[in-house]
């Protein structure tokens, strides 16, 4: 009840009352507090930019390089909104609607047994990477413990129904590649969790906070559009690279090491993390890479929804850099070697 | 500004992100450019909902309304739009798209008419031509219609489709290569009739493999609303 719900004067920092910002965006792009303008002086500036630049700019915007940098660009931000703004959609409604009280009796009392629970209620819950980080993000603030909330943000996008299905469509017939994915995506999402509950720290993470005193719709909205901002200008920072990487590394690499076994299943691993595919399109990538073997195609497929760039910069924005910095790397290593394993086992 | 994104700026540009996303796959077929025919009306339901949510941000404010600086990152996208306009994927991205997948095995498709061309989708092409009964596209005339691309072999030119599982991101080239026809300009979209060339070899040799069609005529066309197949 410390800030009032008609109070939007905005000309006074908040700093107080957001103190868990603090660390996002980093302090280096911090700039220090000045009294704001009330005119939304910044936004008129983008859209004067963009009238002058339309005549004076585009006609020298031409070359086939950055035009299909741009295509890629914009076609994973413009893929990616509708799965982003359904996942934020259900975060801040998970924030404003249902009681703490749910989350506690929903799910074992005991974090240990509660990660394997989480983990396979992402098989039923449809939902990309790009939804999942928000909704883990609204689940921990609503008092799930972290380890439990982060093995649901690992397993929702790999095992859910739609992206099983997508997957049995790309391999129509290897329908083992199937079992595989849902089997390694889930034992990685269980190993995380186990392990974040055994050796993760609370502080580090960054715990959004969504409840505050007002109206319940209002928080709704108000949380909402806090996770789109954040999220969302993640995702075009992950967008870009990915755009980057698609346009500027040459296919022919790719092509010399698929004949490696180790360097085949590192390589698309790492493939899977730089190009940001959505995990229910992945499926049709990997079936479409010639000539790795199956088990390389598995670690692209386990790896991709779990760590690749724009999830990277997604769980940054939403939980803070100390938290991706332990976590990405945990992730990945667990996805290879389970990989691995359950290609050299089923495929 | 200040280190946070003040209330008015971040709820307009939300309505300008949502604005632009409306206006690609609602008012023009741009999308097309970029995703799926099918998933238009999940990009006009998000898009409404962004600009309903910073409309909804300006009249009724929440109590704390702040937002980081990376949330001017998500007017970038709408500069591309509006200063690039991306142009769907062409011959830079078809050299540069990684094989295409093993041709269908078991497709079944319906049998060949004698008279007329057959209009036919390039993925098609390809996987008659190295599926199970490729005999049965002997002396049939068919219709492709593509982009003009390089070839790698003399004295021909391919002509081009990409395919996209979801969106452009995952964009590969389909690929038919036109003999004794001069090549069209460099991405330029074309329709070809023709008849398909046996290949001289009897087992399918590993590698980059492209069906050949002897073409009867060329004929420029407009670049289709669907770019992809």
């Amino acid at each position: 009840m410390s800030h009032p719900g008609n109070d939007t004067s905005a000309t006074v920092p908040r700093a107080a009352a957001w103190a868990d910002d603090g660390e996002i965006p980093p302090p280096a792009w911090g700039r220090r507090d000045r009294r704001r303008i009330p005119l939304p002086w910044a936004f008129l500036l983008v859209v004067a930019a963009l009238i002058v630049g339309k005549p004076l700019l585009s006609p020298y915007l031409t070359g086939p390089a950055l035009q299909t940098w741009a295509t890629i660009f914009v076609a994973i931000c413009v893929q990616a909104l509708p799965f982003l703004v359904f996942g934020v959609t259900l975060s801040a409604a998970i924030a404003a609607f249902v009681p703490a009280s749910f989350w506690t009796r929903a799910l074992p009392k005991r974090p240990a047994v509660a990660v394997p629970v989480a983990s396979m209620a992402g098989a039923v819950l449809p939902g990309c990477e790009c939804a999942s980080v928000p909704v883990a993000s609204g689940l921990m603030s609503r008092g799930v413990a972290p380890s439990a909330a982060l093995a649901f943000l690992l397993a929702a996008p790999a095992i859910n129904p739609v992206v099983m299905v997508a997957t049995a469509v790309a391999f129509p017939n290897e329908p083992m590649m199937v079992v595989a994915r849902f089997v390694a995506s889930l034992v990685v999402a269980v190993l995380a969790g186990w392990i974040w509950l055994r050796f993760g720290r609370t502080d580090w993470i960054r715990v959004p906070k969504h409840a505050h005193a007002e109206s319940k719709f209002t928080a709704f909205l108000a949380a909402m559009r806090h996770d789109l901002l954040h999220a969302g200008g993640f995702l075009v920072v992950g967008g870009m690279a990915a755009a980057t990487l698609n346009v500027v590394v040459p296919r022919e690499w790719l092509d010399s090491v698929a004949g490696i076994p180790w360097l085949a299943v590192l390589t698309l691993a790492l493939l899977a993390v730089l190009l940001s595919i959505c995990s229910e399109a992945d499926a049709f990538v990997a079936a479409s890479m010639g000539g790795f073997s199956p088990t390389a195609k598995l670690a692209f497929l386990v790896v991709g929804p779990m760590v690749d760039l724009k999830l990277i910069a997604l769980q940054i924005g939403t939980f803070g850099k100390a938290f991706a910095l332990r976590f990405v790397p945990l992730t990945f290593t667990l996805a290879v070697l389970v990989s691995a394993l359950m290609g050299w086992v089923l495929l | 500004m200040g280190a946070a994104v003040s209330r008015w700026s971040q709820n307009l540009v939300l309505i300008l992100l949502g604005g632009a996303t409306v206006w690609i796959s609602a008012f023009t077929t741009s999308y097309l450019n970029y995703v799926k025919a099918g998933f238009q009306p999940f990009l006009v339901a998000a898009g409404a909902i962004v600009i309903v949510l910073g409309v909804a941000g300006l009249v009724r404010p929440a109590a704390h309304e702040h937002a980081p600086r990376v949330a001017w990152l998500m007017t970038l996208p709408v500069f591309a739009i509006v200063l690039i306009a991306p142009p769907a994927l062409g011959s830079f991205a078809a050299e540069r798209s990684q094989r295409p997948p093993e041709p269908p095995q078991n497709a079944n498709y319906a049998p060949l008419s004698a008279s007329g061309p057959t209009i036919m989708k390039i993925g098609e092409f390809m996987g008659r031509a190295f599926g199970d009964e490729p005999e049965q596209l002997n002396g049939k005339v068919v219709k492709l219609t593509g982009f003009v691309t390089k070839a790698k072999k003399k004295d021909q030119w391919h002509l081009t489709r990409m395919s996209i599982a979801c969106c452009a991101a995952d964009g590969y080239a389909l690929h038919a290569a036109i003999v004794g026809a001069p090549a069209p300009k460099l991405d330029s979209w074309v329709e070809v009739t023709g008849t398909w060339v046996p290949p001289k070899w009897k087992r399918m040799p590993n590698g980059f493999v492209v069906p050949e069609l002897a073409a009867s005529e060329v004929r420029a066309i407009e670049t289709p609303a669907e770019p992809y197949e």
